[in-house]
């Protein structure tokens, strides 16, 4: 079954034309990254399909309903979520309250205006899961703003964990992580895709990444997917080695 | 333990301090407290918007006049048992103005709303001015009557105390739940906000009709202190000062508007009495507190409190 399709998105900015009549299925339970030079389109097309920005013409599809130009708040509730490439949090908040805040959301106590907020024994219960599993327990009490830039990524993630996605969309997981921190988050994304049941896309320039745990690689050059296919096509696919100035890509 | 005594030692304060001085105060004292704790509702239900949401708002004024009028103006044509009864209407008249000015210019970017509350305030002092026939015009409405349980100065004080006291019990919570924490979030990252599902425009929509909602009762109360009231409450100069005296106390601590309206009223009364440039004299304190201690009184007094205890030699709480 496809879980999100697109169909001859277009969007200009100004004079660029940064996606360009981009046509795209994604299959439920698939690991897809998308790669490509910078300024290639990976964020706008991110920003497209989680309704930041509206595409200028063509169609975004989730599970068959047509969500092209819906807000975001109503794609969360979907279940359309994702992770920013600069890790978008609550700056002066813990971790801990940064989690309970998306936790809050997604229980629907936002609007709740005179209870406590440590009354919630399942939200508590929600932050603590996600905190253990992302390996930020013990940090749990540390301002955002205090965090290394890498833990702050995975705080991004964390966050984005929290609203339970059906589909998840990473924009640069591992930006700005030492290569340690690279590996674990490269295998704990392909853990949690399996557990969660995700249907994930993520936009990443480092190659061992995108070669060791993408079941699909999309190339997307000056606003166009000029090719889709697994490690070993992309690979070997001459469009994409132009692309990539003529070297092989790894 | 500790931390439940951290929280509740400001309440102990503001109980021992405003309750003792049912007992002790004297006239001019009780006097100067009822405005303190009127215009302390007002400043803290003022920052929920602003030290709280990051939204600022430079037409609060609009609610306190808003609720002094209906206040003044019922009392006085259906007598002073009506008093108490307008204390609800105002609160609720304040919510549906709100509800409508909010629609307005809550989706607006932050210059443009700040603006536009101005705007709609001076509006308002406007029409109260120049529609004397209805309102009074410049002279105002005086000799409003009141219940005879709450005629003389120490029963209105008694009364407004605790009428405040609820309200910031209330505010207090709304501060610790979770719809206070999504307010925090949108003051720091309004975008995270919608990419955790929620619609930042309603929640600031309800935080608008909430802070409007307790600034009426304040407007309401002060027209029992002096049984008079005027278009000035209505004036961009009383929505700044609320800014001010917020900003002296500590925009990002619950009861830092109270403090800072209580140090601004003191020092007016002190510094009044002794040399009428005492405007000059508050200008300069006001800028040697935003210079040297951007977060108010509150942030001077926690700075010493960890001096304090590092010199104890505890660890610095985190
Ligand atoms: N809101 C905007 N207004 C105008 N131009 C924009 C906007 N957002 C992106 N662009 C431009 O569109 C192009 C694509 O940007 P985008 O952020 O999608 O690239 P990217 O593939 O994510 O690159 P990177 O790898 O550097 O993150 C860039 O040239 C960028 O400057
Ligand atoms: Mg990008």
């Amino acid at each position: 079954m496809t879980t999100l399709e697109l169909r001859q998105v277009n969007k200009h900015f100004g004079g660029l034309h940064v996606s360009k009549n981009i046509t795209m299925g994604i299959e439920q339970g698939e690991l897809t990254a998308i790669i490509g030079p910078n300024g290639a389109g990976k964020t706008t097309l991110f920003n497209e399909i989680t309704g930041y920005i509206t595409p200028d013409n063509g169609g975004i599809f989730f599970n068959g309903v047509e969500i092209t130009g819906a807000e975001p708040e109503s794609l969360v509730k979907m279940g359309i979520v994702r992770a920013f490439q600069v890790a978008s949090l609550f700056i002066d908040e813990t971790v801990y309250d940064n989690l309970c805040l998306a936790a809050l959301a997604f229980h629907g106590k936002n609007w709740n205006i005179f209870t406590n907020r440590s009354v919630y024994k399942n939200v508590e219960e929600h932050c603590r899961f996600i905190l253990e599993r992302l390996g930020l327990s013990g940090k749990e009490g540390l301002k955002a703003f205090e965090l290394s830039h890498g833990d702050q990524k995975v705080l991004d993630i964390a966050i984005a964990l929290t609203m339970k996605p059906k589909l998840l969309l990473l924009d640069e997981p591992t930006a700005g992580m030492s290569p340690d921190e690279r590996v674990k988050m490269t295998h704990l994304i392909r853990a949690i895709h399996e557990e969660f049941k995700l249907t994930t896309i993520f936009v990443e320039h480092d190659m061992d990444m995108v070669f060791g745990i993408a079941d699909n690689i999309r190339v997307l050059v000056y606003g166009e997917l000029i090719a889709e296919g697994n490690a070993e096509e992309i690979q070997k696919n001459p469009a994409v080695i132009e692309a990539y100035l003529g070297h092989e890509v790894l | 333990m500790n931390n439940k005594l951290t929280t509740m030692a400001p309440w102990l304060a503001y109980f021992l301090i405003f309750g003792s001085l049912i007992f002790v105060g004297g006239d001019h004292t009780i006097h100067i407290a009822s405005q303190v704790i009127i215009l302390g509702l007002f400043a803290i239900a003022f920052n929920v918007l602003f030290g709280t949401t990051g939204l600022l708002s430079f037409g609060q004024a609009i609610f306190y006049g808003l609720g002094a009028y209906i206040t003044g103006m019922m009392a006085k044509s259906f007598g002073g048992d009506f008093f108490v009864w307008a204390l609800l209407i105002a609160p609720a008249a304040a919510i549906v103005l709100s509800v409508l000015l909010g629609v307005l210019s809550l989706r607006l970017s932050d210059v443009y709303f700040t603006m536009l509350t101005l705007a709609f305030a001076q509006l308002a002092w406007g029409i109260c001015v120049k529609w004397s026939s209805f309102t009074g015009g410049d002279d105002g409405i005086q000799a409003i009557p009141k219940p005879e349980l709450l005629a003389g100065g120490l029963n209105y004080y008694i009364f407004s105390f605790v009428i405040v006291t609820a309200c910031l019990y209330l505010l207090w919570r709304l501060d610790r739940s979770p719809f206070g924490s999504v307010l925090k979030g949108i003051r720091q990252n309004p975008t995270r906000i919608s990419f955790i599902g929620m619609n930042v425009f309603r929640h600031k929509l309800l935080a608008y009709m909430i802070s409007s909602c307790f600034t009426a009762i304040a407007g309401g109360l002060y027209a029992g202190i002096d049984k008079s009231i005027h278009p000035d409450m209505f004036v961009w100069t009383m929505s700044g000062s609320i800014i001010l005296m917020t900003i002296l106390g500590g925009m990002r601590s619950f009861f830092g508007p109270l403090i800072g309206v209580a140090v601004f009223i003191l020092l007016e009364d002190e510094i009044g009495r002794a040399t009428q440039y005492w405007s000059f004299v508050i200008g300069a304190i006001m800028i040697t507190v935003v210079l040297l201690f951007p977060k108010g009184i509150v942030g001077i007094s926690r700075h010493f409190a960890r001096l304090f205890a590092k010199k104890g030699g505890q660890r610095d709480n985190p």
